[in-house]
Protein backbone atom coordinates (compact mmCIF):
# COMPACT_ATOMS: atom_id res chain seq x y z
CA UNK A 1 0.00 0.00 0.00
CA UNK A 2 1.31 3.51 -0.69
CA UNK A 3 0.53 6.66 1.17
CA UNK A 4 -1.58 9.25 -1.15
CA UNK A 5 0.76 11.96 0.76
CA UNK A 6 3.65 10.67 -0.13
CA UNK A 7 5.72 12.52 -3.14
CA UNK A 8 8.02 9.86 -2.95
CA UNK A 9 7.92 6.42 -1.81
CA UNK A 10 10.73 3.53 -2.20
CA UNK A 11 10.30 0.12 -0.99
CA UNK A 12 12.91 -2.51 -0.40
CA UNK A 13 14.69 -0.42 -3.03
CA UNK A 14 17.86 -2.53 -4.50
CA UNK A 15 20.63 -1.48 -6.71
CA UNK A 16 23.29 -4.12 -8.01
CA UNK A 17 26.05 -2.57 -10.42
CA UNK A 18 28.31 -5.61 -11.43
CA UNK A 19 29.05 -7.90 -8.06
CA UNK A 20 28.58 -4.65 -5.75
CA UNK A 21 25.28 -4.00 -3.95
CA UNK A 22 25.14 -0.89 -4.03
CA UNK A 23 21.66 0.01 -2.26
CA UNK A 24 20.01 -2.41 0.30
CA UNK A 25 16.35 -2.60 0.36
CA UNK A 26 16.09 0.54 1.08
CA UNK A 27 12.78 2.04 2.61
CA UNK A 28 12.14 6.09 2.17
CA UNK A 29 9.46 8.10 1.97
CA UNK A 30 9.64 11.94 1.36
CA UNK A 31 6.40 13.68 1.75
CA UNK A 32 4.63 16.49 -0.60
CA UNK A 33 6.32 19.80 0.28
CA UNK A 34 9.39 17.93 2.23
CA UNK A 35 13.10 18.57 1.74
CA UNK A 36 15.38 16.21 2.30
CA UNK A 37 19.36 16.19 2.81
CA UNK A 38 20.97 12.82 1.51
CA UNK A 39 24.20 12.63 2.46
CA UNK A 40 27.01 9.87 3.26
CA UNK A 41 30.88 9.37 2.17
CA UNK A 42 31.52 9.02 -1.51
CA UNK A 43 31.38 6.04 -3.39
CA UNK A 44 28.04 5.41 -0.63
CA UNK A 45 25.60 5.09 -3.47
CA UNK A 46 23.43 8.93 -3.14
CA UNK A 47 23.60 8.96 -6.88
CA UNK A 48 22.60 5.38 -7.36
CA UNK A 49 19.81 6.32 -4.74
CA UNK A 50 18.79 9.77 -6.93
CA UNK A 51 18.75 7.57 -9.96
CA UNK A 52 16.58 4.87 -8.51
CA UNK A 53 14.09 7.67 -7.44
CA UNK A 54 13.90 9.79 -10.77
CA UNK A 55 13.47 5.90 -12.45
CA UNK A 56 16.62 6.53 -14.87
CA UNK A 57 17.77 3.85 -13.43
CA UNK A 58 15.83 0.31 -12.86
CA UNK A 59 16.15 -0.52 -9.26
CA UNK A 60 17.34 -4.61 -9.11
CA UNK A 61 14.54 -5.22 -6.81
CA UNK A 62 11.80 -2.60 -4.89
CA UNK A 63 9.75 -0.11 -6.20
CA UNK A 64 9.57 3.54 -6.64
CA UNK A 65 5.83 5.70 -6.08
CA UNK A 66 5.65 9.32 -7.23
CA UNK A 67 2.24 10.28 -5.66
CA UNK A 68 1.13 6.53 -5.05
CA UNK A 69 1.71 5.71 -8.64
CA UNK A 70 4.46 3.15 -9.77
CA UNK A 71 7.27 5.59 -11.08
CA UNK A 72 6.84 6.19 -14.87
CA UNK A 73 4.79 3.25 -15.49
CA UNK A 74 3.83 5.65 -18.24
CA UNK A 75 6.34 8.05 -19.99
CA UNK A 76 3.75 11.33 -18.90
CA UNK A 77 4.26 10.49 -15.39
CA UNK A 78 8.06 11.79 -16.13
CA UNK A 79 6.70 15.43 -15.86
CA UNK A 80 6.32 14.97 -11.66
CA UNK A 81 10.45 14.55 -11.85
CA UNK A 82 13.13 17.61 -12.55
CA UNK A 83 16.48 16.22 -11.66
CA UNK A 84 19.53 18.25 -11.83
CA UNK A 85 23.14 16.18 -11.89
CA UNK A 86 26.98 15.75 -11.77
CA UNK A 87 26.75 16.25 -15.61
CA UNK A 88 25.05 19.20 -16.95
CA UNK A 89 22.88 17.00 -19.95
CA UNK A 90 22.97 19.72 -22.08
CA UNK A 91 23.94 20.16 -25.58
CA UNK A 92 27.45 21.55 -25.97
CA UNK A 93 26.59 22.86 -29.43
CA UNK A 94 23.35 24.33 -28.73
CA UNK A 95 23.07 27.40 -27.72
CA UNK A 96 21.72 28.30 -23.91
CA UNK A 97 17.94 29.69 -25.11
CA UNK A 98 18.12 26.08 -27.65
CA UNK A 99 19.01 23.85 -24.60
CA UNK A 100 15.76 24.97 -22.75
CA UNK A 101 13.59 25.79 -26.08
CA UNK A 102 14.67 21.79 -26.58
CA UNK A 103 13.30 20.56 -23.40
CA UNK A 104 10.10 22.80 -22.92
CA UNK A 105 9.35 21.63 -26.22
CA UNK A 106 9.65 18.27 -25.29
CA UNK A 107 7.64 18.58 -21.61
CA UNK A 108 5.41 20.52 -23.96
CA UNK A 109 5.53 23.64 -22.30
CA UNK A 110 2.69 26.25 -23.52
CA UNK A 111 4.93 28.22 -24.43
CA UNK A 112 8.48 27.14 -24.87
CA UNK A 113 10.20 30.41 -25.91
CA UNK A 114 8.75 32.67 -23.27
CA UNK A 115 9.04 30.16 -20.42
CA UNK A 116 13.31 29.92 -21.59
CA UNK A 117 13.03 33.82 -21.56
CA UNK A 118 11.90 33.87 -18.29
CA UNK A 119 14.33 31.19 -16.44
CA UNK A 120 17.13 32.97 -18.58
CA UNK A 121 16.40 36.12 -16.72
CA UNK A 122 15.86 33.84 -13.55
CA UNK A 123 19.28 32.75 -13.45
CA UNK A 124 20.90 35.32 -14.76
CA UNK A 125 22.25 34.66 -18.04
CA UNK A 126 19.85 36.38 -20.80
CA UNK A 127 22.59 37.92 -22.30
CA UNK A 128 23.86 34.91 -22.79
CA UNK A 129 21.22 33.50 -24.42
CA UNK A 130 22.66 32.67 -28.03
CA UNK A 131 26.14 31.69 -26.62
CA UNK A 132 26.75 28.10 -27.37
CA UNK A 133 27.12 26.09 -23.99
CA UNK A 134 30.60 24.36 -24.58
CA UNK A 135 31.56 28.16 -24.62
CA UNK A 136 30.38 29.28 -20.77
CA UNK A 137 31.85 28.38 -17.46
CA UNK A 138 30.30 25.39 -15.58
CA UNK A 139 29.14 27.34 -12.89
CA UNK A 140 27.13 28.87 -15.79
CA UNK A 141 26.51 25.66 -16.80
CA UNK A 142 25.14 24.36 -13.56
CA UNK A 143 22.35 27.03 -13.14
CA UNK A 144 21.50 26.45 -16.75
CA UNK A 145 20.73 22.86 -15.85
CA UNK A 146 19.48 23.65 -12.96
CA UNK A 147 16.67 25.83 -15.10
CA UNK A 148 16.79 22.74 -17.36
CA UNK A 149 15.23 21.10 -14.62
CA UNK A 150 12.77 23.72 -13.91
CA UNK A 151 11.57 23.93 -17.33
CA UNK A 152 8.51 22.42 -16.78
CA UNK A 153 7.69 23.37 -12.79
CA UNK A 154 7.80 19.90 -11.73
CA UNK A 155 6.63 18.98 -8.23
CA UNK A 156 9.45 17.03 -7.42
CA UNK A 157 13.08 18.09 -7.44
CA UNK A 158 16.15 15.88 -7.52
CA UNK A 159 19.36 17.56 -7.03
CA UNK A 160 22.61 15.50 -6.73
CA UNK A 161 25.26 17.63 -5.16
CA UNK A 162 24.13 20.45 -6.33
CA UNK A 163 26.50 23.05 -4.34
CA UNK A 164 29.42 21.16 -5.05
CA UNK A 165 31.84 23.55 -7.79
CA UNK A 166 29.69 26.48 -7.35
CA UNK A 167 31.18 29.74 -6.34
CA UNK A 168 30.01 31.81 -2.63
CA UNK A 169 27.32 33.96 -4.83
CA UNK A 170 26.06 31.06 -6.40
CA UNK A 171 25.83 28.68 -3.89
CA UNK A 172 23.77 31.75 -1.96
CA UNK A 173 21.42 32.08 -5.00
CA UNK A 174 21.23 28.40 -4.97
CA UNK A 175 19.74 27.92 -1.32
CA UNK A 176 17.69 31.11 -2.05
CA UNK A 177 15.67 29.33 -5.06
CA UNK A 178 15.43 25.88 -3.33
CA UNK A 179 14.07 27.99 -0.16
CA UNK A 180 11.55 29.59 -2.81
CA UNK A 181 10.70 26.07 -4.11
CA UNK A 182 9.79 24.80 -0.61
CA UNK A 183 7.70 27.45 0.22
CA UNK A 184 5.67 26.84 -3.05
CA UNK A 185 5.24 23.39 -1.66
CA UNK A 186 7.59 21.78 -3.43
CA UNK A 187 9.31 18.53 -2.76
CA UNK A 188 12.89 18.56 -3.13
CA UNK A 189 15.50 15.85 -2.30
CA UNK A 190 19.14 16.40 -2.80
CA UNK A 191 22.58 14.88 -2.06
CA UNK A 192 25.49 16.95 -0.56
CA UNK A 193 28.67 16.95 2.00
CA UNK A 194 27.70 20.56 3.28
CA UNK A 195 26.46 20.06 6.83
CA UNK A 196 25.51 23.61 6.51
CA UNK A 197 23.65 23.85 3.41
CA UNK A 198 21.70 20.64 5.25
CA UNK A 199 20.90 22.06 8.37
CA UNK A 200 19.33 25.90 6.24
CA UNK A 201 17.76 24.29 4.00
CA UNK A 202 16.70 20.63 4.65
CA UNK A 203 13.45 19.39 6.98
CA UNK A 204 15.23 16.02 7.44
CA UNK A 205 18.85 14.56 6.84
CA UNK A 206 18.74 11.02 5.82
CA UNK A 207 22.50 9.37 5.38
CA UNK A 208 23.26 6.33 3.41
CA UNK A 209 26.13 4.09 4.49
CA UNK A 210 26.98 0.90 3.70
CA UNK A 211 23.63 0.90 0.99
CA UNK A 212 21.77 1.34 4.03
CA UNK A 213 19.68 4.85 4.83
CA UNK A 214 19.91 5.64 8.28
CA UNK A 215 17.86 9.20 9.86
CA UNK A 216 14.07 9.01 9.32
CA UNK A 217 13.57 7.33 6.10
CA UNK A 218 9.80 7.78 6.58
CA UNK A 219 8.64 11.06 7.26
CA UNK A 220 7.16 11.98 10.74
CA UNK A 221 4.74 14.73 10.05
CA UNK A 222 5.34 16.91 13.50
CA UNK A 223 8.68 17.01 13.22
CA UNK A 224 8.58 18.07 9.79
CA UNK A 225 6.15 20.98 10.56
CA UNK A 226 8.50 21.75 13.26
CA UNK A 227 11.09 21.85 11.00
CA UNK A 228 8.77 23.83 8.72
CA UNK A 229 7.92 26.40 11.31
CA UNK A 230 11.99 26.65 12.51
CA UNK A 231 12.61 27.41 8.89
CA UNK A 232 10.00 29.69 8.55
CA UNK A 233 11.23 31.38 11.62
CA UNK B 1 4.26 12.94 -30.58
CA UNK B 2 4.97 14.33 -34.40
CA UNK B 3 6.29 17.31 -33.30
CA UNK B 4 8.31 15.65 -30.61
CA UNK B 5 9.58 13.64 -32.78
CA UNK B 6 10.53 16.61 -35.10
CA UNK B 7 12.62 18.16 -32.62
CA UNK B 8 14.31 15.21 -31.79
CA UNK B 9 15.30 15.01 -34.97
CA UNK B 10 16.11 19.01 -35.41
CA UNK B 11 18.33 18.51 -32.27
CA UNK B 12 20.22 15.88 -34.08
CA UNK B 13 20.56 17.63 -37.46
CA UNK B 14 21.25 21.31 -36.21
CA UNK B 15 23.81 19.41 -33.96
CA UNK B 16 25.65 17.55 -36.84
CA UNK B 17 25.24 21.04 -39.00
CA UNK B 18 27.62 22.41 -36.27
CA UNK B 19 29.64 20.00 -35.10
CA UNK B 20 30.04 18.84 -38.87
CA UNK B 21 31.61 15.34 -37.89
CA UNK B 22 29.37 12.21 -39.11
CA UNK B 23 28.42 13.34 -42.72
CA UNK B 24 31.56 15.06 -43.95
CA UNK B 25 33.35 11.73 -43.28
CA UNK B 26 30.67 9.37 -44.42
CA UNK B 27 30.56 11.42 -47.47
CA UNK B 28 34.58 11.64 -47.95
CA UNK B 29 34.56 7.78 -47.79
CA UNK B 30 31.80 7.14 -49.98
CA UNK B 31 33.16 9.46 -52.68
CA UNK B 32 36.45 7.24 -52.41
CA UNK B 33 35.11 4.00 -52.50
CA UNK B 34 33.19 4.87 -55.62
CA UNK B 35 36.07 6.36 -57.47
CA UNK B 36 38.79 3.27 -56.41
CA UNK B 37 36.32 0.84 -57.27
CA UNK B 38 35.35 2.81 -60.94
CA UNK B 39 38.70 3.28 -61.76
CA UNK B 40 39.75 -0.23 -60.81
CA UNK B 41 37.11 -2.12 -62.40
CA UNK B 42 38.03 -2.71 -66.14
CA UNK B 43 34.66 -4.69 -67.29
CA UNK B 44 32.81 -5.13 -70.86
CA UNK B 45 29.77 -3.06 -70.83
CA UNK B 46 27.47 -5.92 -70.06
CA UNK B 47 29.10 -6.93 -67.14
CA UNK B 48 28.86 -3.20 -65.42
CA UNK B 49 25.60 -3.27 -64.10
CA UNK B 50 26.22 -6.21 -62.13
CA UNK B 51 29.68 -5.46 -60.74
CA UNK B 52 28.56 -1.56 -60.24
CA UNK B 53 25.44 -2.54 -58.27
CA UNK B 54 27.36 -4.33 -55.99
CA UNK B 55 30.13 -1.98 -55.68
CA UNK B 56 28.00 0.59 -54.70
CA UNK B 57 26.20 -1.01 -51.73
CA UNK B 58 29.38 -1.69 -50.81
CA UNK B 59 30.10 1.84 -51.09
CA UNK B 60 26.86 3.10 -49.09
CA UNK B 61 27.40 0.33 -46.31
CA UNK B 62 30.94 1.57 -45.26
CA UNK B 63 30.59 4.80 -45.59
CA UNK B 64 27.24 4.43 -44.17
CA UNK B 65 28.96 3.18 -41.23
CA UNK B 66 30.20 6.14 -39.77
CA UNK B 67 27.04 7.69 -39.53
CA UNK B 68 25.39 4.50 -37.59
CA UNK B 69 28.22 4.54 -35.12
CA UNK B 70 28.14 8.23 -34.88
CA UNK B 71 24.46 7.40 -33.77
CA UNK B 72 23.24 9.35 -30.37
CA UNK B 73 26.72 11.45 -30.26
CA UNK B 74 25.10 14.46 -28.65
CA UNK B 75 23.96 12.44 -26.08
CA UNK B 76 27.02 10.84 -25.44
CA UNK B 77 28.58 13.50 -23.28
CA UNK B 78 27.50 15.15 -20.29
CA UNK B 79 25.20 12.95 -19.37
CA UNK B 80 22.71 13.63 -21.95
CA UNK B 81 21.10 10.65 -22.44
CA UNK B 82 19.66 10.87 -18.91
CA UNK B 83 18.44 13.75 -19.74
CA UNK B 84 16.47 12.60 -23.02
CA UNK B 85 15.24 9.51 -20.33
CA UNK B 86 13.88 11.96 -18.28
CA UNK B 87 11.48 13.72 -21.29
CA UNK B 88 8.20 12.31 -20.98
CA UNK B 89 8.57 10.59 -24.15
CA UNK B 90 8.50 6.71 -25.12
CA UNK B 91 11.47 5.07 -25.49
CA UNK B 92 10.18 4.21 -29.07
CA UNK B 93 10.03 7.63 -30.12
CA UNK B 94 13.74 8.02 -29.64
CA UNK B 95 14.19 5.19 -31.78
CA UNK B 96 12.08 6.31 -34.22
CA UNK B 97 13.83 9.93 -34.11
CA UNK B 98 17.64 7.70 -34.25
CA UNK B 99 16.06 5.62 -37.16
CA UNK B 100 15.26 9.01 -39.05
CA UNK B 101 18.55 10.88 -38.16
CA UNK B 102 19.87 7.79 -39.55
CA UNK B 103 18.01 8.04 -42.78
CA UNK B 104 18.14 10.79 -44.02
CA UNK B 105 22.13 10.38 -43.74
CA UNK B 106 21.78 7.71 -45.82
CA UNK B 107 19.98 9.17 -48.30
CA UNK B 108 22.24 12.25 -48.45
CA UNK B 109 25.14 9.50 -49.12
CA UNK B 110 22.84 7.77 -51.72
CA UNK B 111 21.79 11.01 -53.58
CA UNK B 112 25.97 11.60 -54.05
CA UNK B 113 26.52 8.09 -54.46
CA UNK B 114 24.22 6.74 -57.25
CA UNK B 115 25.09 9.73 -59.85
CA UNK B 116 28.53 9.29 -59.47
CA UNK B 117 28.09 5.43 -60.56
CA UNK B 118 26.08 6.69 -63.39
CA UNK B 119 29.27 8.86 -64.51
CA UNK B 120 32.37 6.49 -63.34
CA UNK B 121 30.60 3.16 -63.91
CA UNK B 122 28.61 4.66 -67.31
CA UNK B 123 26.03 2.38 -66.17
CA UNK B 124 21.94 3.57 -66.27
CA UNK B 125 20.61 3.58 -63.06
CA UNK B 126 19.05 6.39 -63.55
CA UNK B 127 16.87 5.63 -66.69
CA UNK B 128 14.17 4.24 -64.01
CA UNK B 129 14.88 6.90 -61.32
CA UNK B 130 11.29 6.31 -59.57
CA UNK B 131 12.45 2.09 -59.41
CA UNK B 132 16.07 3.03 -58.35
CA UNK B 133 14.57 5.82 -55.63
CA UNK B 134 12.23 2.78 -54.08
CA UNK B 135 15.53 0.96 -53.72
CA UNK B 136 17.63 3.40 -52.41
CA UNK B 137 14.87 4.13 -49.82
CA UNK B 138 13.94 0.64 -48.68
CA UNK B 139 18.03 -0.49 -48.64
CA UNK B 140 18.54 3.04 -46.40
CA UNK B 141 15.41 2.40 -44.19
CA UNK B 142 16.87 -1.39 -43.31
CA UNK B 143 20.00 0.16 -42.89
CA UNK B 144 19.38 2.60 -40.25
CA UNK B 145 16.62 0.49 -38.69
CA UNK B 146 19.75 -2.30 -38.06
CA UNK B 147 22.23 0.26 -37.51
CA UNK B 148 20.29 2.08 -34.82
CA UNK B 149 19.18 -1.06 -32.85
CA UNK B 150 22.74 -2.38 -33.01
CA UNK B 151 23.74 1.28 -31.96
CA UNK B 152 21.39 1.04 -28.74
CA UNK B 153 22.67 -2.21 -27.60
CA UNK B 154 26.41 -1.37 -27.94
CA UNK B 155 24.94 1.83 -25.73
CA UNK B 156 27.74 2.32 -23.20
CA UNK B 157 30.45 0.28 -24.26
CA UNK B 158 34.47 0.82 -24.30
CA UNK B 159 35.35 -0.88 -27.40
CA UNK B 160 31.57 0.60 -29.31
CA UNK B 161 32.69 1.29 -32.23
CA UNK B 162 34.69 -2.19 -32.91
CA UNK B 163 31.73 -4.74 -31.80
CA UNK B 164 29.08 -2.00 -33.52
CA UNK B 165 31.07 -3.13 -37.08
CA UNK B 166 31.03 -6.40 -36.24
CA UNK B 167 27.33 -7.45 -35.34
CA UNK B 168 26.03 -4.43 -38.34
CA UNK B 169 27.65 -6.00 -41.24
CA UNK B 170 26.64 -9.45 -40.84
CA UNK B 171 23.32 -8.08 -40.28
CA UNK B 172 22.74 -5.82 -43.38
CA UNK B 173 24.60 -8.11 -45.92
CA UNK B 174 20.89 -9.12 -46.78
CA UNK B 175 20.17 -5.68 -47.26
CA UNK B 176 23.40 -5.13 -49.51
CA UNK B 177 22.69 -8.41 -51.80
CA UNK B 178 19.42 -7.55 -52.31
CA UNK B 179 19.89 -3.88 -53.07
CA UNK B 180 22.66 -4.27 -55.32
CA UNK B 181 20.56 -6.99 -57.23
CA UNK B 182 17.77 -4.83 -57.39
CA UNK B 183 20.38 -1.94 -58.33
CA UNK B 184 21.05 -4.45 -61.24
CA UNK B 185 18.13 -4.73 -62.36
CA UNK B 186 17.19 -1.23 -62.54
CA UNK B 187 20.52 -0.80 -64.35
CA UNK B 188 19.32 -2.96 -66.88
CA UNK B 189 16.13 -1.62 -67.34
CA UNK B 190 14.21 -4.86 -66.14
CA UNK B 191 11.97 -3.38 -63.64
CA UNK B 192 9.36 -6.22 -63.46
CA UNK B 193 8.45 -9.70 -61.02
CA UNK B 194 12.06 -9.76 -60.26
CA UNK B 195 12.87 -6.71 -59.50
CA UNK B 196 9.66 -6.21 -57.61
CA UNK B 197 10.85 -9.05 -55.44
CA UNK B 198 14.29 -8.30 -54.16
CA UNK B 199 11.96 -4.72 -53.59
CA UNK B 200 9.88 -6.47 -51.55
CA UNK B 201 12.43 -8.37 -49.25
CA UNK B 202 13.99 -5.16 -48.35
CA UNK B 203 10.78 -3.94 -47.27
CA UNK B 204 10.30 -6.92 -45.29
CA UNK B 205 13.79 -6.11 -43.96
CA UNK B 206 13.05 -3.08 -43.16
CA UNK B 207 9.71 -3.16 -41.58
CA UNK B 208 10.91 -6.34 -39.02
CA UNK B 209 14.05 -4.58 -37.87
CA UNK B 210 12.19 -0.93 -37.72
CA UNK B 211 9.80 -3.08 -35.55
CA UNK B 212 11.94 -4.98 -33.49
CA UNK B 213 13.85 -1.54 -32.84
CA UNK B 214 10.95 -0.24 -31.35
CA UNK B 215 10.35 -3.14 -29.27
CA UNK B 216 13.44 -3.63 -27.62
CA UNK B 217 15.21 -0.01 -27.65
CA UNK B 218 13.67 0.81 -24.60
CA UNK B 219 14.97 -2.89 -23.03
CA UNK B 220 18.31 -2.54 -24.56
CA UNK B 221 19.13 1.50 -23.26
CA UNK B 222 17.86 1.02 -19.58
CA UNK B 223 20.41 1.20 -17.25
Amino acid sequence: MTNQKSAIQAQRLSKRIGDRRVLREIDLEIAEGECVALTGSNGTGKTTLLRCLSAIARPTSGKVYWFGRPAAADPAQRRLIGMVSHESRLYAHLTLRENLVFAARLFSVADPGERAEQLLKQIGLVSLADRQVGQISRGMGQRLALARALIHDPPILLLDEPFSGLDRSSRDWLARLLHERREQGRTLCFSTHDEQQTGQIADRTLTLSGGFLTGHPVVADQSMEENRHRHAA
Amino acid sequence: MASKLWWLIHKDLVIEYRVRQAWPAMLLLGIIVAVVFNLQMDLLPEQRPAAAGALLWLAILFAGLVAIERTGAAEQQDGCWDGLVLFPLPSSLIYVAKLAVNFIALLALECVLVPLFVVLADIPLLRHAWAMLLVAVLGSLGMAAVGTLVSAMTHGLRQRGAILSLLVLPLLLPVVLAGAEASRLVAVGDVGTQWWRWVQFLGAFAIVFTTLGIVLFGFLVEE
